[in-house]
């Protein structure tokens, strides 16, 4: 189904759904507003950013960062009272990474806001893990033939978040100026930075 | 508890096919790989969909595959997070990190 | 036994829309759909890996014909059902 015709049909039954749930006295309205607003309140790709400028710039933060995604990500304020686990996977000159959940679409949501439609896609679920580099280049990421990909398949309760590499030519940024270079796509891996 | 596949240790995940719902893909399973490094305990996702509240809880190890032994071809990698019960130890070479 | 959301390595889904999405959701009653998942499950009425497996379960036509929150929806009806908090077919128009 697509178009505002199916949307229409679909909003009602939505609506009709909370209704009935309110009927019933199994959700309020307000709660379900609450909790529609704590969904994304917070979640942005410049949380993301602003962890990997600060790993570009303090190699202690980027070794804590590495070894233990979620404790490091909370020194920043992130992630606090999430049950999953997170885990960061580095780019280097020689390897690259990219994300995906084959099976749905699980994803950092705190740390990248929410997620791209071709994300949820069953065009890069079914495509990446079989065909990485025709996938990045679609992205317009050309890689080294001697570069050696890694294509994470969130399929359990870690989530994943690649650290890019930092960009040359940028020794004299501060790290604000570090976090604005980094893309939400970087992060999923289908963007160099 | 101490984790039954530490890492580096070669495996190998089950032909499995269930009817239910389960966290192992298509394209892994039979498969070799190499360990990782365990992600921390979870409910077993086969059992907690069920919605029965007596899921056992299991390690679950980032297992890393090679593009060539998941379908005959590829340079690449592949790492999925997979619970204890989906994969066995494989005896036969251990050695070389494919 | 195969599930149509399996689909890594499936052959035949094409390019991949990179366009970028304008806003996260394309209509508010996706937003609204995210919410009630939420809610329900903070409430305890249903657990994630039921939830996934509710989306899992529907026939492989209509999963590849509905929208990814329209799966979330039905799934949602699906799992009402069958814990008995909404009647069969109540919430059809």
């Amino acid at each position: 189904m697509s178009g505002d015709h199916a949307d229409a049909t679909i909003a009602r039954r939505v609506r009709r759904l909370e209704t009935l749930l309110e009927e019933k006295g199994v959700l309020s309205g307000a709660r379900l507003d609450e909790i529609i607003d704590a969904s994304l309140s917070g979640a942005s790709p410049a949380n993301g950013a602003r962890v990997v400028a600060r790993a570009w710039t303090d190699p202690e933060f980027r070794a804590r960062l590495l070894a233990d995604g979620t404790a490091a990500v909370r020194e920043l304020g992130f992630m606090e009272g999430s049950y999953q686990r997170l885990r960061v996977v580095e780019n280097t000159r020689t390897t690259h990474n990219v994300i995906v959940c084959t099976l749905c679409s699980c994803y950092p949501l705190r740390l990248l806001g929410p997620s791209p439609s071709w994300y949820k896609s069953e065009a890069y679920r079914s495509r990446v893990v079989r065909e990485p580099r025709a996938v990045l280049a679609e992205f317009g990421v050309e890689l080294p033939a001697d570069t050696e990909i890694t294509v994470w398949d969130s399929s359990a309760e870690t989530r994943y978040m690649v650290l890019p590499r930092r960009p040359e030519g940028t020794d004299g940024l501060g790290e604000g100026q570090l976090a604005a270079l980094v893309t939400r796509n970087a992060l999923i891996g289908t963007a160099a930075v | 508890m101490t984790d039954r596949f530490p890492p580096g240790t070669a495996v190998r995940t089950y032909r499995h096919d269930p009817p239910h719902h389960t966290r192992l893909p298509r394209y892994a399973r039979g498969k070799r790989g190499v360990v990782v490094e365990p992600e921390g305990p979870a409910e077993l996702a086969d059992v907690s969909a069920q919605g029965r509240g007596d899921a056992p809880v299991e390690q679950i190890y980032a297992v890393r595959f090679a593009a060539r032994d998941l379908w005959g071809e590829g340079d690449h990698h592949v790492v999925l997070d997979l619970w204890e019960s989906y994969l066995e130890a494989d005896e036969e070479d251990a050695a070389d990190e494919r | 036994m195969a599930r149509i959301n399996d689909v890594g390595g499936f052959q035949g889904f094409g390019a991949i829309d990179i366009g970028e999405d304008a806003e996260p959701f394309h209509a508010d009653w996706e937003a609204r759909v995210v919410g009630l998942v939420n809610a329900l499950r903070a409430q305890g009425i249903f657990n994630t890996n039921e939830f996934r497996d509710a989306i899992e379960s529907m026939p492989p036509s209509e999963y590849l014909s509905t929208s990814y929150y329209e799966r979330w929806f039905l799934a949602v009806r699906t799992l009402l059902e069958r814990k008995g908090v909404i009647k069969p077919g109540e919430l059809d128009d």
